[in-house]
Formats: C-alpha cells, structure tokens, sequence
C-alpha cells in the first residue's frame, strides 16, 4: 500500500530550482533511501514533506490526506516525524526530557491543566515518561536518559533525536542523514535499529550518504541529482544505474550539502 | 496651503532625523541579523558630545565631527566588547546586551553631563527663510543637507569601494564573505561604527531646534526603528522613505489632529506594520521565517 | 542528602520566613518595603516564564502594570465595583491585552516581539498620561481604597503584606506546577532549538502565547495591588525603564528557574531601600547606590549575558554539579 504520494514537487528560490518536479512513492512498511550528490535538493525536498517549507507546485498526500500547506504541528500530529542534518536536541534538557516532548505530541498544550495540577495531566505526564524511558531502551541509549543534550556526544545526539522522533508514534519516519558523524559500530548499531523499527510497523524515507548504509537497509532508493529524479528502483538496479554513477563521478567528497 | 506647507517642511525635518537612525538599524540588522536596542543611544550621545565639545571652546564644525567620530568610536567599542563575545550564537543574548548596552550609555551621559536639559547654538545663525508664506528655519536646511551628505555618502560607500561590496557580500551570506578573504567580524564592528555615526549626525544636528539630553535615545530609538521597519529592515534606501513618511505622518497628525498625537503616531505605526505586514510596506515581499 | 530533599527544606524555610516575617518585623516601612518586593515578585515570576523558560523578551511589561493598575483603581474609585471584582477584572483586561499584542508579534523572529513590547509599553505610557479623564493623567489617580471583602478591609501593613506574598504564593505555585510538566518541557524546547520543537509536535506558537498572556497577567494583578495598597499611581510608575528593570531582573535570576528570579527580585528590590535595611550605612554611600542602580542593572546584565548566560540559577546548578 502506498503510504507517502510525492507528486510533482517544484521548489524555486529565486532563479535556483532546488527541487524540479519530483514525483516517487513509499510504500507502507518499507525503508525507502533518498540519495543524490551535495546540492541535489534532498534537504529541501524533506522540509517541504514536513510542513517547514512549501512548495511551489506539486502535492504530497500521506494516507490520502494532503500534506501541502499543513504546519510541522499538524504534519506531526497526522503521523509523520523527522530528524535533521544538523541535530536539533534541546541541549538544556535531558535526553528522557528530550523524548517526552515528542511523546506529548498527540496531548494539548495543557497550561490550566498543568498549573492546577488536574490528574489527567499528571497522568499524562507519567506516560510520557514511561514512554520516553521506554524508547531510549529500545534504542540501547537509556544509560544517556539523565545527561543533558548540550553534553550528548554526536552520535547519541543523533540516536536521541530518533527516539524524540518515535516518540511522536508515527507513521513513516523521515531521517536526514543519520548516519552523519557515527563510527562504524555506531552505524551499525543504527542499521539494527532501523530494521527494528521497520519490523514495529514504521514506513522508513532516509536521506544518507553513506552508500553502505543505503544499500543495505533500503528496499528501494530514489536518486535526485541538481533536484530531479534521475533514477528510482531497488539497491542493485541503482548500482549500475549508468545515469547515478555519472552523478556521482562529478562529485568529490559526499559531505553535507 | 501655507499651513500645509508648513507642516510639511516639519514632516519632512523630523523625517529626515528618523530616517538617520533607522539607517543605522538598518546596517547592523544586514551585518548581523540582530536589531540594535541602543541605536537610539548613540542619537543622544551625538547631541551631548557636541554640546560638551563646544563648552571646551572647539568651533561648532570641529565639535561636530569630533563628536561623530566619538560616537562612533563608541559603538564600535560597544560592538567588540560586548557583542563580539557572543556573536552567531542565541539572537536573544545579543537583544538583552544591546539593552543593557542602552542602559549603560544612558547612564554615563546622566553622570557625564547630568539631568538637565542642554542646547546647541544654531549652525548658520539667522532669521528663518520665508518659502510661500511658511517659515523654514536655517538649522532645518542643515538637517536636510546632512542627511543628504549622508545618504549620497552612504550609496557610493555600498556601491563603489571595496569596503562597501565587502559590506554588502556579508550581509548576503557570512560563511561565503569569509571564503573570498572578508573579515566578516571586521565588518560587523564596522556596521556599529557607521550606525552609532549617523545616529549621532542626527541627534548632533538636530539639538539645536529640539535641545538634547540623557534620556532622549529611547524615544528616538522606537522612531528609528519604526521608520526602519516601514521601510522593510532590509533596504536601507526604503529606510530613509520611512523616516519621511513617518515624518510626515506625525506632521500632519499633529498639526491637522491633536498635537498629542505626534508621538503615538509611530507607535501605532510600528504595531501596525509589525501585526499587518512584517517585511515592511516600502519593501519587498518574502516574509521572513520564524 | 537528595537534592529532592534539600529543595523541600529550603522551600520550607523560605515560605516560613516570609509568612512570618510581620511577627518579628513590625516598622511600617519595613513591612511597605517587604510588601513592594512581593509586587515585584510577581512580575518577574510571569517573566520568568515568558523570558527564562520560553525565550522571549518583552520590553513592555511596566504597561501590563499599569493597565492592571489603571484598570482597578478605575473600577473600585470610580465606579464603585467590588475590590475582589475589579481585581479580576485587571486580571482579564491585561490577559486580554496580552493576547491583543501577542498573538499577531509572536509570529515572527524574537526580536520583533521585543520592538512591539517596546512600543506597547510606550504607548500605555502616553494613554496614561493623555486619557486624563480616566487616569487623572500626569497628575496622577488619587484616593484609591483599601483592599477589602465585604466588610473586611485590609488595611495594615501586616495585612497588605500577608494579602500580597499569599498571591505571589498562588502565583509561584500555579507557575511552578506549570514549569514542571508538559508546558514547561514545552517552553524549554522551543527556546532550545525552534526547528526541532516544531518537528516534535509542539505548538510553538500557542506556548510562546500563553505564556506571554499569562506573565501580562500577573503583572496586571501586581499593577492592580500595587494601586490598592498604595491609593495612588501615576504615569511615571510604569515607563520602559520599569520594563527594563523587571527584565533585568529576570535575565540576573536567571533561566530554567523560578527560585533565582525570586532570589534576584529581593535581592534587587532591597538594594533599592539599603539605607532602610542596614542600620550603619551612610546616607551618602545609598544615594550613591540610588544613583547608580539604573547602572548596576545595565552592566549586569551584560555581564550575566557574557559570563553566566544561565544567572542565578546558572551559577548554584554548577556549583551543585561539581561538589
């Protein structure tokens, strides 16, 4: 079953079309990989998928509901959750506390109920908790839940930030270079970790240079090149994809874009 | 029509002051993507140095410059002592030092110069020149030439030499400046210097019609900024129509009104632009991002 | 001894204190001064929020003062209203006003916020002085009457100061329950990164709101004590510089804590009366102290900014972690 429609997304700045008409599925249950040289437009497709960016032209439909013109709030709320290039934790706050405000994505803002102390809240709060302790196990970073983000090392950032991401109960999750700045066991700790969470139910879309990692979670990739789709089709079709290797030979270091 | 052309030459005199400052809100805001609470500051110092460099016996074209050249002194100062430090980190530390940089100014000027209210002698003495049956005062044509100097000064600054590209590849992009040999800090104490510079050109030169003290730099400030944001914070071009049309606003309300209503003028203003239409009503679209 | 433990001890001791501080202290002046560090108290708890926990500076809650103040006096002098009615009354229109201002400025970047606030504040200052027939304008709005319920009047200074700190009781309960849960994650997680509080579902907007409304309240109902217990205000008492001041007070106590702003408040509000307090002090050394407090208040700030951005609250959580 299709779960994420992108069709036809054009995102202009100025004279520059950072995406041009991208159109691809994921289906549910799935690890989907979005690939593609520096300045491909991956970043700013994924911004435009979440309600942080819109699209010029184009639609997005998560379950047949269109995602277009939501705000991130709304987009998270419908079941969809993310991660950044540029880990966005909350550094004055633990790494549960980090997790618990994705976990209260689905409650109200809750200020009277919060102020009086009303035993909904309390109770709400509990579960948040218990919800976030329980990611951070799931994920093997609980012994990290009392230190505060500011001191994560990078890759715990990165983990941590996947487990406030979770904690949301999405759908299909959308991660922007995970594996940046990991080492090899780190890596593959997150390639156990994501096969995990696909077994859970969770539809995958992730953005990663790392072709190892690429070819080896992803059930199907879509390769973007100066913002359009050069090529779509499983790990193996991809790797002798004439059209990929020829984007890939121009580039020098595939870094941050 | 002699009442409206009279208030029109107000208009366009205090605009012309407004429009000074809100250029300097204007240069630090490209420089640094920060607005500068103590802008309104440096109006006040330009008035009180020049009416103290002119007690010491200087002649009022030495005292001026020196007193230009102080402040802007000063803001660089300000720039590298307590801005610099935290620079390109949380926007909110860099609004509360500029605040407390207000403060600190103000304070100094009080104890410098004490509470008093304090005047300048006009810079051409002389009657007033009769234009069509309204009365156009000879400091008035000051205020309109410097701000002219200032803003022909200014655009060629920007457009001809290498500081002023250097300036403006800056504010477009930070990382990219520095790539192609740009001292991006360099540029930024340069951008307080040039503010805290033309804010003090307007309160120097003004003095003489209004008088000065400690604690007229808040008040100036929120013009300033009111004029700045009319014009869009972005163009310092569209900044200077803001101050004239802010100018002439407060003019006309007050004459045509209630005098009281001058200076809630450019308070309703800037709540208006800032609740209705953010990127300012001179500028372009492209409503900035949370 | 858990840190649990030792912050229930010293919430203890400080509540004893302050409750039974009129027992032992019983000049009038004294307790007056007591009194105005409770007013205090109670804006900067709503600061706090908005500016510890959330991220946002206001520049205009002085005018959030008044407008409380203002609106009571207005309400109990001149139309005769119920004391307790027209203190929620002050209590709605500044929550009211709040909202007015917020909603559309909180859409934008930070220091658009702290500009609007700015010109608020200025303009609550001109209606105060120009709307004369409601304010008395420059002049001021005398003959204010006691706080009273029913036949109950409070007019002690025991009673003004028992009647104040019990609402700042109120207050720092309501907003310490608020910090401690799901809307103070909430502040502390968009003030720590926008982008991910959004990614995490959070209201952004809607938070930064209610606590922008809920600080412009307490200092409405501060404004509204403030002019009960006095029976007069002017213009004069709610300008930018009070603005600055309450702010200034916030950014010292600190962020991510309500005990430091609290401890600042008194601390900053008896520095003011020092001549009061300190039986041997020359009265040149607290004319001097006077002169220079606006001083005091402008370069510690900076100074917090640029070498303990947390405060207060910054410095005691370090020296904490590290014994």
């Amino acid at each position: 079953m299709t779960l994420l429609k992108v069709k036809d997304v054009t995102r202009r700045f100025g004279g520059l079309v950072a995406v041009d008409s991208v159109s691809f599925e994921v289906h549910e249950g799935t690890i989907k990989a979005l690939i593609g040289p520096n300045g491909a437009g991956k970043s700013t497709l994924f911004n435009t998928l979440t309600g942080f960016d819109r699209p010029d032209l184009g639609s997005v439909t998560f379950d047949g509901t269109e995602l277009i013109g939501r705000a991130p709030r709304a987009v998270v709320r419908a079941g969809v959750a993310r991660t950044f290039q540029n880990t966005q934790l909350f550094n004055q706050m633990t790494a549960v506390e980090n997790v618990m405000v994705g976990a209260q994505a689905h409650q109200g803002r809750g200020f009277s109920a919060a102020a009086l102390r009303l035993p909904r809240a309390m109770a709400e709060d509990a579960e948040s908790g218990r919800e976030a302790a329980r990611l951070l196990r799931l994920i093997g970073i609980d012994e990290w839940s009392g230190t505060l983000g500011g001191d994560l090392p990078a890759g715990i950032r990165r983990l941590v930030e996947i487990a406030r991401a979770l904690a949301t109960s999405p759908r299909l999750l959308l991660l922007d270079e995970p594996a940046a700045g990991l080492n090899a066991t780190e890596t593959a700790e997150l390639i156990s970790t994501l096969f995990r969470v696909r077994d859970s139910g969770i539809t995958v879309l992730v953005v990663e240079h790392d072709m190892g990692l690429v070819m080896e979670v992803s059930d199907e990739i879509v390769v973007l090149d100066r913002g359009a789709k050069i090529a779509e089709g499983p790990p193996r079709i991809i790797q002798k994809d004439p059209a990929v290797i020829a984007a890939y030979l121009g580039e020098e270091e595939p870094d941050d874009e | 029509m002699a009442e409206l052309l009279q208030f029109v030459i107000a208009g366009l005199k205090s605009g012309s002051i407004y429009a000074l400052v809100a250029l300097g809100f204007t240069i630090v805001y490209a420089a640094t993507g920060a607005i500068n609470f103590a802008q309104g500051e440096f109006y006040m110092l330009g008035g009180m140095l020049g009416v103290w460099f002119v007690s010491l016996g200087l002649p009022v074209p030495v005292a001026a410059l020196c007193a230009v050249v102080s402040a802007a002194a000063a803001g660089a100062l300000f720039e590298l002592a307590a801005v610099r430090p935290i620079a390109g980190g949380d926007p909110l530390r860099i609004i509360i030092v500029t605040i407390g940089g207000s403060v600190v100014l103000r304070q100094l000027a009080l104890h410098l110069f004490g509470p008093d209210e304090l005047t300048l002698a006009s810079f051409t003495p002389g009657p007033s020149i009769r234009l069509f049956g309204a009365a156009i005062e000879r400091q008035t044509l000051w205020i309109w030439a410097l701000t002219l100097v200032a803003v022909v000064g200014l655009v060629i600054l920007y457009r001809r030499t290498a500081f002023g590209k250097a300036m403006r590849a800056t504010s477009l992009r930070r990382d990219a400046a520095r790539l192609v040999g740009i001292d991006a800090r360099a540029m930024v104490t340069a951008s307080f210097a040039l503010a805290a510079g033309l804010g003090a050109l307007a309160g120097l030169a003004v003095t003489p019609l209004t008088q000065t003290a400690f604690d007229v730099g808040a008040g100036i400030g929120v013009k300033g900024f009111s004029a700045a944001i009319l014009g869009g914070l972005g163009n310092p071009i569209a900044a200077v129509g803001g101050g004239l049309v802010l100018g002439l606003l407060e003019s006309l309300a007050a004459g045509y009104l209630d005098p009281i209503y001058k200076d809630a003028i450019s308070l309703i203003v800037l709540l208006a632009v800032l609740f209705l239409r953010p990127q300012g009503l001179l500028g372009g679209s492209g409503k900035e991002k949370v | 001894m858990s840190s649990r433990r030792a912050r229930a001890i010293v919430i203890v001791i400080s509540t004893l204190t302050i409750a039974l501080l009129p027992l032992v202290v019983q000049d009038r002046f004294l307790l007056k001064i007591f009194t105005f560090v409770g007013l205090n108290a109670l804006v900067v708890v709503g600061i706090s929020l908005l500016f510890g926990y959330a991220g946002q500076v206001s520049l205009g809650h002085a005018g959030f003062v008044g407008l409380g103040a203002y609106t009571a006096a207005f309400l109990v002098a001149r139309l005769d209203l119920p004391w307790l009615l027209a203190m929620v009354a002050a209590g709605l229109v500044t929550a009211l006003g709040g909202m007015v201002l917020a909603v559309p400025s909180l859409r934008l970047k930070g220091h658009y916020l702290a500009m609007a606030t700015l010109g608020f504040g200025e303009l609550m200052t001109l209606g105060f002085k120009e709307a004369d027939f409601v304010t008395g304008g420059v002049n001021g709005f005398s003959g204010v009457p006691f706080p009273s319920v029913g036949a109950l009047v409070l007019d002690t200074p025991q009673q003004l100061y028992w009647l104040v700190w019990s609402v700042v009781g109120v207050a720092l309960l309501l907003a310490g329950n608020i910090v401690a849960s799901r809307p103070g994650r909430a502040m502390r997680a968009l003030h720590g990164s926008e982008l991910g509080a959004q990614a995490s579902g959070v209201d952004v907007v809607g938070v930064k709101v209610r606590a922008f409304v809920l600080s412009a309240t307490f200092a409405g109902l501060s404004g509204a004590l403030y002019a009960s217990i006095v029976g007069f205000i002017s213009p004069s008492l709610f300008t930018t510089a009070a603005s600055v001041t309450f702010l200034a007070m916030a950014v010292i106590g600190g962020s991510n804590s309500l005990a430091g702003p609290l401890l600042s408040v008194v601390l900053l509000t008896l520095l003011e009366y020092l001549d009061a307090l300190v039986p041997g002090i020359s009265r040149t050394t607290a004319e001097v102290i006077q002169a220079y407090q606006a001083d005091i208040y402008g370069l510690a700030i900076i100074a917090v900014i640029l070498f303990a951005p947390s405060g207060l609250a910054g410095m005691w959580r370090r020296t904490r972690s590290t014994v």
